[in-house]
């Protein structure tokens, strides 16, 4: 287990960096760099900017330098902390990230909670009634919200809650609580917006959830042991949680390893949608002004999460199957 | 340059005030928070506040004082919008687009090659040290006139062929530019939208620059704040129109007291204001502006919803009906304004697309006739602006003193059969299965329209385009492309023919440059590497071998050297006259309204006025720091 735990941590490295690696080549392959989109937009205003000036700000940005060399920087930066300097903003990109962070981190916690809430009852319903009326209404549900696009399904609920509910539209808090400190009343507006976004990024991974769960708890349900338990005499309940759905929650666990990016990506889209001060707006805007450290840092940032969350996935899996844990590899 | 005769008279009024008795109205004359904070004893009196001769703005009503005005953003960095909307300058714009001293007490110009600007006695920054000449020097002498803070020199405009001015300060309220030929930028650039700043805090700035201070010391701040040295740091704390620093003083109605980055930026008010109302009281009348950021295309339905107590950015047409819906709900009326854009929409064929054939084709100007000829403007007025806007070519508006009726018109009605003539007559005969000309080398003669892929309105109306245009066998296709893309093929000739704004003056005075009717600028859509030659003085481009765009130079050349009104004005008709013929670019509508909801309890906000860009910041020319909230 332990020598399990400590190669699941040294994997990790070399994932990150190759990723890093990926980052850094695609956020350079459109044809310039920051400084061409920067002087674009100078020119659309009606500034001149002259070549002279064009050197010269190449020089202070320091694009000037080789590829190799600019990732080179930004790595050796990264590891000592310090993230880099946001062309667009004009301020280390620590500073400028923010709460933004927290509040991704809040949204995909969220997210996936409530996919599990939802998936869970439902999966489990699915399999013990399978074939029955509820059966297929739930799953024709969740096959809904899989198959309607992420940002229609946002509009729709944003433009509903505003009109039955008052919510006010986009962000994540009513305007007035932006800046204020945490209260009961944050707290609440908070939650009134959170579900939103919740909800349509939670949709989309419900269906898999429940189509999965079903699948394996209907697996489980048809072999010798569960005939025999019934035969002996055990009650169903307990027949139903002791015995069958612990084999089935494996692929459940395993699962957030997928559910993470889905959620990750899902939420980007959903966030520039319904305007929330999470990653994905800043991310978006930054990736198309091409401002190489904000990018890549908010890119390595979700990778790191994501790549932590699969490792507690990795864990919490090792603690529920026995057998990973004495074969000391995953079973899929 | 003739001032009007009513600014000279203002100090003459408010003398006449002032013996009048009227100082005690103007003790009272202050926002209630700032006369608490004067009770307080953190400020100043409000007579050692204002300028001995401040502002007087005159308006259909005075207000009152309070309130907080919401406004909503697309971007963190239209924070820099408050400069605009509050519009102080030293000499701006007023609501008939005429030149009124703001900042300055008086600006005196002597054969527009000399200004001598005034300053008001007793005119404070926003902190309280005085606003002088010293301000002046400062920014001509350790800004502008720095190697390190300017490493290309003073601003372009206020260079005459290359020639700096010479500065003089004769007093602390006096300052004096003067070059040796006419200088007709000058003042359109310190009124403009995005300003000339020819002032800085001195106070402020100097302990962060290299020659008042130590310059190791400097570096080595910077370096902690993340900064590459002295000079990167003087340039992050002197940002006035970017609104970025709070500690900076300024001379704004509002001052941005929220720093970056954040969603939601407020600002203040400045006690230290230098327009009052007709009865002394000092502006603005509105304590408080808020800043929200959000989406671009989420700032509709928040309109809708009634977040927004003034807004019109982000706004567009297409939205009207929509607001005019939530009007009932909210109860904020939407006011629709006039664009002043020469065109809302036009094609501009441009005329420097490597491809030879098209090139030798676009360059006829009875294609680009018979193109104009053959787009149904009545069509694409009815259906998508309900009528609304103004059909016709790419030329100034109606208002516009300027204006023929020639020059929107021309070449600009429905007549498809004179366009099947045109063709015809350019050899273009033979068509194919499809009923599409061919061109000379054996091609459908299908013209790919490129547009920036931002609005679904550019794609709606080149579907409309596409169907007049096939009557007369042409084919249009519409690549919608990202904004950086759509613009560098435009600049290396690959693009045959893209869908933009047209002028974005659309109503000059003949004081006006007219440098957006000649190719001076790679930005002009029809002929990009003929602006880039120009703006490069010819090191890159090419040089335009047209006649009819050589001339259009050279009376750009002869406006900057023309005297008087009158010559200006038959420069500027000519250009006209020569766009109105040459069909540079084909003009669709113009004029289309812009839709402006206001909360139903601000007033002054006028119900019909010009959404413009330059000249006409918006919202700054009506004063916003005169819009006031009533009690319902």
């Amino acid at each position: 287990m332990f020598s399990y735990l400590i190669r699941r941590l040294l994997v990790m490295i070399p994932t990150l960096l190759v990723i890093s690696v990926l980052v850094f080549v695609i956020i350079q392959l459109p044809e310039g760099d920051y400084l061409s989109s920067h002087i674009a937009e100078l020119q659309a205003q009606g500034e001149k900017v002259s070549q002279d000036e064009i050197a010269f700000l190449r020089q202070q940005y320091g694009l000037d330098r080789s590829q190799v060399e600019q990732y080179l920087v930004w790595l050796a930066g990264m590891l000592q902390g310090d993230f880099g300097y946001s062309f667009e903003y004009n301020l280390p990109v620590s500073e400028v990230v923010g709460d933004r962070l927290f509040l991704s981190f809040i949204l995909s916690f969220a997210t996936i909670v409530f996919t599990w809430v939802v998936a869970f009852p439902i999966g489990v319903y699915s399999a013990t009634h399978q074939y029955s009326w509820a059966d297929h209404g739930l799953t024709l549900i969740g096959f809904l919200g899989l198959a309607t696009p992420n940002f229609l399904f946002a509009l729709v609920l944003l433009y509903v809650a505003n009109v039955v509910f008052g919510t006010s539209i986009g962000g994540l808090m009513d305007p007035q609580y932006v800046d204020a400190p945490m209260s009961w009343g944050k707290l609440l507006s908070v939650l009134e917006h959170l579900w939103i976004p919740v909800v349509v990024i939670g949709t989309s991974g419900t269906a898999g959830m429940i189509r999965r769960l079903r699948a394996n708890l209907l697996d489980e349900l048809q072999k010798q042991y569960v005939v025999t338990a019934r035969a002996k005499g055990l009650p169903p309940i307990r027949l139903l949680v002791k015995y069958p759905l612990r084999m089935a929650l494996n692929p459940f666990i395993a699962d957030i390893g997928n559910l993470l990016p889905q959620v990750i990506s899902g939420a980007a889209i959903v966030s520039v949608v319904l305007s929330l001060p999470t990653t994905g707006p800043m991310l978006l805007s930054a990736l198309q002004s091409q401002d190489m450290y904000l990018a890549g840092s908010f890119l390595m940032f979700l990778s790191l999460l994501t790549v932590i969350g699969m490792f507690l996935s990795d864990l919490a899996l090792a603690a529920l199957d026995p057998r990973i844990r004495l074969e000391g590899g995953t079973t899929r | 340059m003739r001032l009007p005769a009513r600014v000279l008279c203002v100090p003459a009024a408010l003398l006449a005030t002032l013996l009048g008795g009227a100082s005690a109205a103007w003790a009272a004359g202050e926002a209630p928070e700032l006369a608490a904070r004067v009770a307080a004893g953190e400020l100043p009196p409000l007579a050692q506040r204002l300028p001995a001769s401040p502002r007087v703005v005159t308006m259909a009503q005075p207000g009152r004082y309070g309130g907080e005005l919401r406004l909503l953003m697309g971007r963190a960095k239209d924070v820099r919008m408050m400069t605009v909307y509050g519009y102080t300058r030293l000499i701006g714009y007023n609501s008939d687009l005429e030149l009124v001293p703001d900042l300055a007490e008086a600006v005196e110009v002597v054969g527009e090659r000399e200004f001598t600007i005034r300053l008001r006695a007793g005119h404070r920054w926003s902190d309280g040290a005085p606003f002088t000449s010293e301000d002046f020097r400062y920014w001509w002498q350790d800004v502008a006139g720095n190697s390190e803070l300017s490493p290309f020199g003073p601003p372009s405009q206020l260079l005459v062929d290359g020639e700096p001015p010479r500065v003089e300060f004769p007093d602390a309220l006096t300052v004096r530019y003067t070059w040796s030929r006419p200088n007709p930028f000058f003042l359109t650039a310190l009124a403009a939208t995005h300003p000339l700043y020819i002032y800085a805090p001195a106070h402020y700035l100097e302990p962060a620059h290299a020659r008042y201070a130590d310059r190791e010391a400097l570096d080595a701040t910077a370096r902690a704040v993340g900064q590459r040295d002295w000079a990167s740091l003087h340039a992050n704390l002197f940002s006035p129109y970017k609104n970025l620093n709070p500690q900076l003083p300024a001379l704004d109605p509002w001052l941005v007291s929220t720093p970056a980055p954040s969603t939601r930026f407020v600002f203040e008010r400045n006690p230290y204001f230098h327009r009052v109302d007709a009865q002394g009281r000092q502006l603005p009348y509105i304590d408080r502006v808020v800043l929200s950021i959000a989406d671009g295309k989420l700032i509709p339905a928040k309109t809708g919803a009634g977040e927004s107590d003034l807004q019109a950015r982000h706004l567009s047409f297409s939205d009207f009906t929509f607001l005019k819906a939530a009007e009932k709900r909210t109860g904020n009326p939407v006011h629709l304004w006039r664009t002043t854009k020469g065109a809302h929409l036009a094609l501009f064929p441009n005329l420097n697309v490597t491809d030879p054939v098209w090139r030798k084709l676009l360059r006829d100007v009875r294609f680009r006739r018979a193109l104009s000829l053959a787009v149904d403007r009545r069509e694409i007025n009815q259906v998508i602006y309900y009528g609304l806007a103004v059909e016709g070519n790419n030329s100034v508006m109606r208002e516009c003193p300027l204006y023929e009726p020639r020059f929107r018109n021309a070449w600009a009605r429905y007549a498809p059969k004179e366009a099947n003539a045109l063709f015809d007559a350019l050899g273009l005969t033979t068509r194919d299965a499809r009923d599409i000309r061919l061109l000379p080398d054996g091609r459908p003669l299908e013209i790919i329209v490129e547009t920036a892929g931002e609005d679904t309105e550019q794609s709606d109306v080149l579907e409309l385009i596409e169907s007049s245009w096939r009557e007369v066998g042409v084919k249009l296709f519409t690549k919608p492309l990202q904004r950086e893309v759509f613009r560098n093929r435009i600049f290396s000739g690959a693009t045959v023919m893209s869908i933009w704004g047209g002028l974005e003056n659309g109503l000059p005075t003949p004081d006006m440059s007219p440098h957006e009717l000649a190719p001076t600028s790679q930005q002009q859509l029809q002929w990009p590497k003929w602006g880039q030659h120009f703006e490069t003085s010819g090191s890159v481009g090419e040089a335009p071998d047209m006649q009819a765009a050589e001339r259009l130079i050279s009376l750009n050349e002869q406006w900057r050297t023309a005297r008087g009104r009158e010559q200006r004005a038959d420069i500027w008709r000519e250009m006209l006259e020569i766009h109105s013929q040459q069909v540079f670019s084909i003009g669709i509508v113009s004029g289309v309204p812009q839709p402006v909801v206001v909360n139903a309890r601000l007033r002054n906000v006028p119900p019909d006025g010009i959404y413009n860009w330059e000249p006409g910041a918006h919202f700054g020319i009506y004063h916003p720091d005169t819009f006031w909230f009533d009690a319902q």
